[in-house]
């Protein structure tokens, strides 16, 4: 039997932000919340606090100086979180600002006390923590000593077996403050802005005793309050691709053929092409061929003007259900919302098949300050994807360049499984189309460049252009009789 | 806003309650006092003093903005516009005129508080006032 302490872990609420402290808040943390004006902390205290007061796990909410508690409860009570129900009940505000005013830590500290004896709270919440301390440095209290008053204030609670909060506007996580030792825990809020967007990151810069997930992630405040997009879970007992491979249909005739059986399940297929080429034709065919063998799927569209609505046989699945559309048109987006929303969705409809259409238009979709990281950025999107199981397939837009062959423009072609190009071709003066596979992973596949032609039956593949060669620089040239051996 | 015109209804009736059968001015001013101390003793925990203070002139001051008559009593609770300061002019008037100002003064603050953080939030702030008798523990939350 372990004798070892068992923390316990709240569950706070607030989607994504349990997984991001590594499995929850720890119970009787003392905790701070830090970040300049605006960027969401008295937002994210009251959204943990509604979740976790109970009448039997109460909290104490004490409003110091700064915001004034009219003007927070009249706009805290927008959230959907916020319930007047509560208050009085399981949540208390206790208004701090004329002993904050007098500038006495030590009856700060007492009123403090008092409180939380009195109602022996759970939950410890102190609004603005930076206001208490700047009511501090005041000639009056020469001897006020805010290391001492911090760690009282932590070894009280602590003892009181209270989650403490306190919220605080800091700039720079560099400064020496008693704070950031006594802390259990830092939750950092900011506002990073890049030319035109501002994009909500947050940081657990500190949370003893368990393993959070470092680095920056991103958060959106709704009106159902915050939303952290934390990185999908890289699960471990990933299933081993099943010997044979199965392989699923594409819904073009021949192109099964030509990719060696149809697209191995759990890759992840890039269509590259130019402008005009049937991307979306394919993309929406792929699609309506999981349909129509039982198999559900969502599409992710990142155009200005999303195509779905051109596309009949893709309109008619969305309506019916069988396939989600993720159609986010809110600015600014981070890989990690994106991979949230595909993931919820593809849960929710145990869906097999995804489509995204296109690469080109998730980048423009992304905040600027993730676009340095594209490939990072889609890396991680596909792995997260086919580790969920789901075979999907991409877009991308390929400028014609008939003096290089490339497969995107991203350097970004080794990541996926499989990768058919589609190009243009100029014989006896028409525009022709020619596609081809070229690669499929750990698979046998078809090596010739078909030409094709779109009707409105989607796709169709023909033959090859026997008698041309150069097909691949979009002149290509009769072969002359003679170089036949025939 | 039905449900406002309900709560001033519950107001007057409170203020009625606590005046109770004897209607001199005595009676009356320290029946409205009363009710201003139990909302202040609400709010203060919550708003502080300056907020509950602040809250007060204003509901003074749109008391008397929108009642003329009782533009006389205000600028005369404006030379002390908390609680002592308005019982002292209170005692000064008839009594019709002194209840008239409690109700319209106490559903005034009411209704600023309303505009402020809420029907629903206020009247959870408030309710202990105007409902002495039910403020023990409702019975749902004795449970366990």
């Amino acid at each position: 039997m372990s004798t070892k302490v068992t923390i316990n872990r709240l569950a706070t609420g607030v989607p994504g932000l349990d997984e991001v402290l590594g499995g929850g808040l720890p119970e009787f943390s003392f905790n701070l919340i830090a970040g300049p004006p605006g960027c969401g902390k008295t937002t994210l205290a009251h959204q943990m606090m509604f979740a976790l007061a109970t009448p039997e796990r109460p909290a104490l909410f004490f409003t110091v100086l700064g915001e004034p508690p009219l003007k927070m409860l009249r706009y805290q009570q927008q959230f959907d979180f916020f319930d007047s129900d509560a208050i009085n009940q399981s949540i208390r505000y206790i208004n701090l600002a004329d002993d904050t005013l007098a500038g006495d830590l030590d009856e700060v500290l007492r009123r403090i006390v008092s409180e939380v004896e009195a109602h022996a709270p759970s939950l410890v919440f102190v609004d603005s923590f930076r206001s208490v301390v700047l009511a501090s440095q005041t000639q009056h209290y020469p001897n006020n000593n805010l290391p001492q008053f911090v760690q009282q204030l932590g070894m009280l609670m602590t003892t009181w077996q209270a989650t403490t909060f306190l919220i605080g506007e800091y700039f720079t996580e560099t400064d020496t403050n008693p704070i950031f030792t006594v802390a259990d825990g830092l939750i950092w809020l900011r506002q990073s802005v890049e030319r035109n967007s501002m994009v909500r990151k947050m940081e657990i810069m500190k949370m003893r005793g368990q393993p959070t997930l470092p680095g920056l992630h991103t958060f959106r405040i709704a009106s159902s309050g915050i939303r952290v997009f934390a990185p999908a879970p890289l699960n471990p007992d990933e299933t081993p691709r099943s010997l044979p491979m199965q392989r699923l249909k594409m819904g073009v005739p021949r192109l099964d053929e030509m990719l060696g059986g149809g697209l191995p399940r759990g890759y992840s297929l890039l269509v590259a092409g130019p402008s005009g080429s049937g991307k979306s034709i394919l993309a929406a065919t792929f699609l309506a061929e999981g349909a129509r063998n039982g198999e559900a799927g969502v599409i992710a569209v990142f155009e200005q003007r999303p195509n779905h609505s051109q596309n009949a046989t893709l309109a008619d699945l969305i309506r019916s259900g069988q396939v989600s559309l993720v159609d986010s048109r809110a600015p600014d987006l981070s890989i990690d919302e994106i991979v949230q929303l595909l993931l919820s969705e593809i849960s929710r409809l145990n869906a097999t098949r995804v489509v995204i259409d296109s690469l080109s238009g998730f980048e423009l979709a992304l905040a600027p300050t993730f676009r340095a990281d594209f490939r990072e950025s889609l890396s991680r999107m596909v792995t997260a994807l086919t580790r969920a199981g789901v075979s999907v397939l991409m877009t991308s837009e390929l400028e014609d360049r008939y003096t290089d062959l490339r497969f995107s423009p991203y350097g970004t072609a080794f990541l996926t499984d499989a990768i058919i190009v589609q190009r243009y071709i100029e014989v006896r003066s028409r525009l022709l189309r020619i596609m081809a596979v070229v690669k499929v992973r750990a698979s046998a596949h078809c090596d010739e460049l078909r030409q094709y032609h779109i009707n409105d039956d989607g796709l169709q593949i023909g033959e090859m252009l026997a008698d041309q060669e150069g097909l691949l620089g979009g002149r290509p040239t009769t072969q002359r009789t003679g170089d036949h051996n025939d | 806003m039905s449900t406002l015109s309900e709560e001033s209804r519950q107001i007057v009736a409170s203020l009625a309650h606590r005046v109770g059968p004897s209607v001199d001015i005595a009676g009356i001013a320290e029946a409205i006092t009363s009710i201003l101390q139990d909302m202040d003793a609400a709010l203060t925990p919550i708003i502080g003093q300056q907020g509950c203070v602040a809250l007060l002139r204003r509901s003074l001051h749109l008391s008397a903005s929108a009642h003329a008559r009782l533009a006389g009593m205000h600028d005369r609770v404006q030379a002390t516009p908390d609680r002592s300061g308005l019982k002292a002019v209170l005692l000064e008037q008839t009594e019709a005129d002194a209840l008239f100002f409690g109700e319209v003064l106490l559903t005034t603050f009411y209704t600023l508080l309303t505009t402020l953080i809420g029907p629903s939030l206020t009247a959870r702030l408030l309710r202990d006032v105007w409902e002495p008798s039910l403020s023990d523990t409702p019975s749902q939350e004795n449970s366990p």
